[in-house]
């Protein structure tokens, strides 16, 4: 584990993989279960493609794709592998759904998943390893070199505010309405090594800042770094950690399509030069995310002009179509366009899904049908 | 007119609330003691409690004391079986078909397994049937008392809940219609043979149902508030406790059909799953104190044999029906096992149904109490030990408030 940052692999530029964490509900009143090592049993004797993994705490569970190149494909697995942890669930009385925080659970209630590094996570970091049960959506892009890794990191950090905005879903945390579209980064950002990545342009400047914090004894791996955006040197990828897990597979999947268009974008244009001043605005437009959702305001670094994120996010939809386009993706990102331009979010969805419901068991038992679908009701 | 008129008469009149109180604070007591210093389950010290104050102890709760607190046993009842029938989950059942087999066969085995086991021990074939249909059920009490001491959760709770709940209804079907077979050796009238089932199994299921329509139906005008629904479903489970009683139907067949169609018509989602074991809790506490008083220690003196045989052929049934159908179902390996030990305990219904018969043919009645109740007093000590050794075992117990 201790050497994994030494190589950068290299990988097809934009190849994708979508890694998904998951909430496990029991079907009574829909809180969140604790039956991780089950289902991830159950699913050992089923054949899937991609895997599925355990998380911090035993109420969670991830799910990968394999690598892929097109959304097409991307989105037909990840509607088999849906369909197989669902079906593995309701076989338990589980439910599984999508979405950044489950709206009412209480964090004490967790138990951590029992392996060594999970247990070294309650212990170093005590009550935030439970509170860590938030669902996050981690999209991997490839590219051919660890230069090219912090590039495109640098150049993707401007645009966290609109991955944070299209994908919200965490609006209520231990039973309250936040007043965020995406309260899950709060819990994230408590942690001390979160943030970004240090301002370097080159694998070789990142090895050694890593190895200077190696020396001080903070890091063992690139795995301790919980960065909004990082490189992944074993996979050849920067890993996009900042969406809330959508409510279904399908957003899921034009959210990757998204990153992964704009990343060709980025690696084939380089429109853009890396600047200290996307770091300087980073905290003020990632709050305006989570606040506001795609009604928020940023700075744009490179102009210094106030835009709201919805505006952001429709023009850079229409620079990059021509991208999308090469890449099999134009459909979806219309699709994506349509639903924001309709003002439809995942967040909106859950805090009407609340006043039709009328309790916060009825919005995780909706978000559950919403995310297994037929499979809950064949 | 006395001058000191106002002071009570001496012994000072017992009420059923001093009674009431009385039992609650003794069983509190001994199951905090078994609880701090033995390491037991609570309930087991609440037991233990009853069986001192009982017939076989200082004989403090005497048989009259008993009949003044069946009203408490029966709403601890009532409450229990409510919430156990909520989570009878046929939506499960038809998911996955291996569970649902399992279900049924842990029922036909238990049941054959003490059937034949008791014709072994040249016991007749009518005791033998009624005494194989309690044996069936295992306490809904003290299954759901010790997961929710522990705070376990998983597929084996969630499992040993729903097959308690079904074998609960099992026996309690088979008991009453068995009950045609009693009258009819007792030379009861045609009419009585077959209305007497009848009026029981169609009656409860009828209050259970009409329960059922009152609870959605004040729930969808009260709304998503827990408390309001929470004192609704309270009133309306004292209703039907109260109703069944009064209408001679099953306090305990009513209490369940009330859960089960509760959960099961409530297709819009109105009831919110409320948590009725707090307030149930005080008494869960007088039902154990009252169980514990009325079993009788000298039966098993006499008894032990049939019991011995009694507890092992029902705990072969039931472990044979789990564990042979058990690599089918999605349970790690080693679970199937705590939840075949989870399926230990005997109890309250037990008693209740025992001395169900008691009422029509008393001596019947005492020949069955004979076979079943030294059982039950060995599996009402033995019983929460097992569950709170399986649930452990399973991993699914939650970190204990000390």
């Amino acid at each position: 584990m201790s050497d994994d940052a030494t190589e950068f692999a290299p990988s097809a530029a934009c190849s994708m993989g979508v890694e998904l964490e998951l909430q496990i509900l029991n079907s009574r009143d829909h809180n969140l279960a604790r039956d991780a090592a089950d289902l991830l049993g159950l699913l050992e004797k089923t054949p899937h493609p991609g895997a599925v993994k355990p998380e911090i705490t035993e109420s969670m569970i991830e799910i990968n794709s394999s690598i892929h190149h097109q959304y097409g494909p991307l989105a037909e697995e990840l509607r088999r592998i849906r369909d197989v942890v669902s079906a593995a669930a309701a076989r338990m009385n589980l439910r599984i759904a999508g979405g950044g925080s489950h709206p009412f659970h209480k964090w004490n209630d967790r138990r951590i998943y029992p392996t060594a590094r999970f247990r070294h996570i309650l212990e170093v970091y005590g009550y935030l390893a439970k509170q860590f049960t938030i669902f996050g959506q981690h999209v991997h892009i490839g590219v051919p070199s660890g230069d090219e890794a912090f590039y495109l990191t640098h150049i993707l950090s401007r645009f966290v505010p609109h991955f944070i905005a299209l994908s919200a879903s965490s609006p209520f945390q231990q039973g309250e309405d936040t007043a965020y579209q995406s309260s899950r980064l709060n819990t994230v950002s408590a942690f001390p090594l979160s943030g970004q990545v240090p301002f370097v342009h080159s694998w070789s400047e990142f090895l050694d800042y890593f190895n200077r914090m190696r020396g001080f004894g903070i890091v063992e791996s690139m795995k301790d770094f919980y960065w909004d955006i990082r490189p992944k040197p074993e996979f050849g990828t920067v890993e996009v950690r900042v969406f809330d897990t959508p409510l279904t597979v399908d957003r899921a999947a034009l959210l990757a399509a998204y990153v992964q268009s704009l990343a060709r974008y980025i690696l084939s244009e380089r429109p853009l030069a890396p600047s200290r001043d996307v770091y300087a605005l980073y905290n003020y437009n990632r709050f305006q995310a989570c606040r506001y959702g795609i009604a928020g305001v940023v700075v744009d670094a490179y102009t210094q002009r106030h835009v709201p994120i919805k505006e952001d996010i429709l023009d850079t939809l229409r620079v990059i179509q021509s991208h999308a386009g090469e890449l099999g993706a134009g459909g979806a990102l219309r699709r994506l366009a349509e639903e924001l331009e309709a003002g439809r979010t995942d967040a909106t969805w859950l805090r009407e899904a609340h006043r039709s419901g009328g309790s916060l068991n009825d919005v995780a038992r909706m978000q559950s049908e919403l995310w297994m679908g037929k499979v809950l009701v064949s | 007119m006395n001058a000191l008129s106002y002071l009570p008469s001496l012994p000072p009149a017992a009420s059923p609330l001093l009674l009431f109180g009385l039992l609650l604070l003794s069983g509190f007591v001994g199951g905090e003691v078994a609880h701090r210093l033995l390491r037991l389950p609570r309930i087991t010290g609440y037991v233990l409690v009853g069986i001192a104050l009982g017939a076989s102890g200082l004989g403090v709760i005497d048989r009259e004391l008993a009949r003044e607190s069946q009203i408490f046993v029966d709403i601890a009842l009532g409450l229990i079986l409510f919430e156990l029938g909520r989570r009878l989950d046929f939506d499960w059942l038809r998911r996955d078909r291996w569970f649902a087999a399992t279900a049924v066969a842990e029922c036909v085995l238990s049941f054959g397994c003490i059937y034949f086991a008791l014709l072994y021990l040249d016991v007749s074939p009518l005791y033998s049937a009624v005494a194989a249909a309690i044996g069936v059920s295992t306490s809904p009490a003290v299954v759901m008392m010790v997961a929710q001491e522990l705070r376990a959760e998983g597929q084996v709770t969630e499992r040993a809940f729903n097959l308690v709940a079904i074998n609960s209804v099992v026996a309690f079907i088979l008991a009453t219609v068995l009950l045609s077979w009693l009258h009819h050796e007792h030379r009861a009238g045609w009419v009585t043979v077959v209305s007497h089932p009848l009026y029981l199994l169609a009656g409860s299921v009828l209050l259970g149902y009409l329960l059922s329509w009152a609870a959605i139906l004040c729930a969808r005008w009260l709304g998503k508030r827990e408390e309001r629904q929470t004192v609704m479903l309270l009133a309306l489970i004292l209703v039907g406790v109260g109703g069944a009683a009064a209408l001679k139907l099953s306090v305990i067949l009513a209490m369940l059909a009330f859960g089960v169609m509760v959960k099961n018509m409530d297709e819009k989602y109105d009831l919110m799953v409320v948590d009725s074991g707090r307030v149930g809790q005080i008494f869960f506490v007088v039902l154990f104190v009252v169980t514990g008083a009325t079993l009788q220690v000298d039966h098993l003196v006499t008894g032990w044999a049939v019991a011995g045989a009694y507890i092992l052929a029902r705990f072969v049934g039931k472990s044979a029906a789990v564990l042979g159908l058990a690599y089918f179902s999605g349970v790690r390996s080693g679970n199937p096992g705590m939840l075949a030990i989870a399926l230990t305990p005997m109890s309250g219904i037990a008693i209740v149904m025992v001395y169900g018969t008691t009422g029509l043919y008393p001596e019947f009645g005492a020949g069955l109490a004979a076979i079943v109740l030294p059982a039950v007093l060995v599996l009402e000590l033995v019983g929460p030990l097992a569950v709170q050794f399986a649930l452990r075992k399973a991993g699914e117990a939650g970190e204990e408030a000390a």
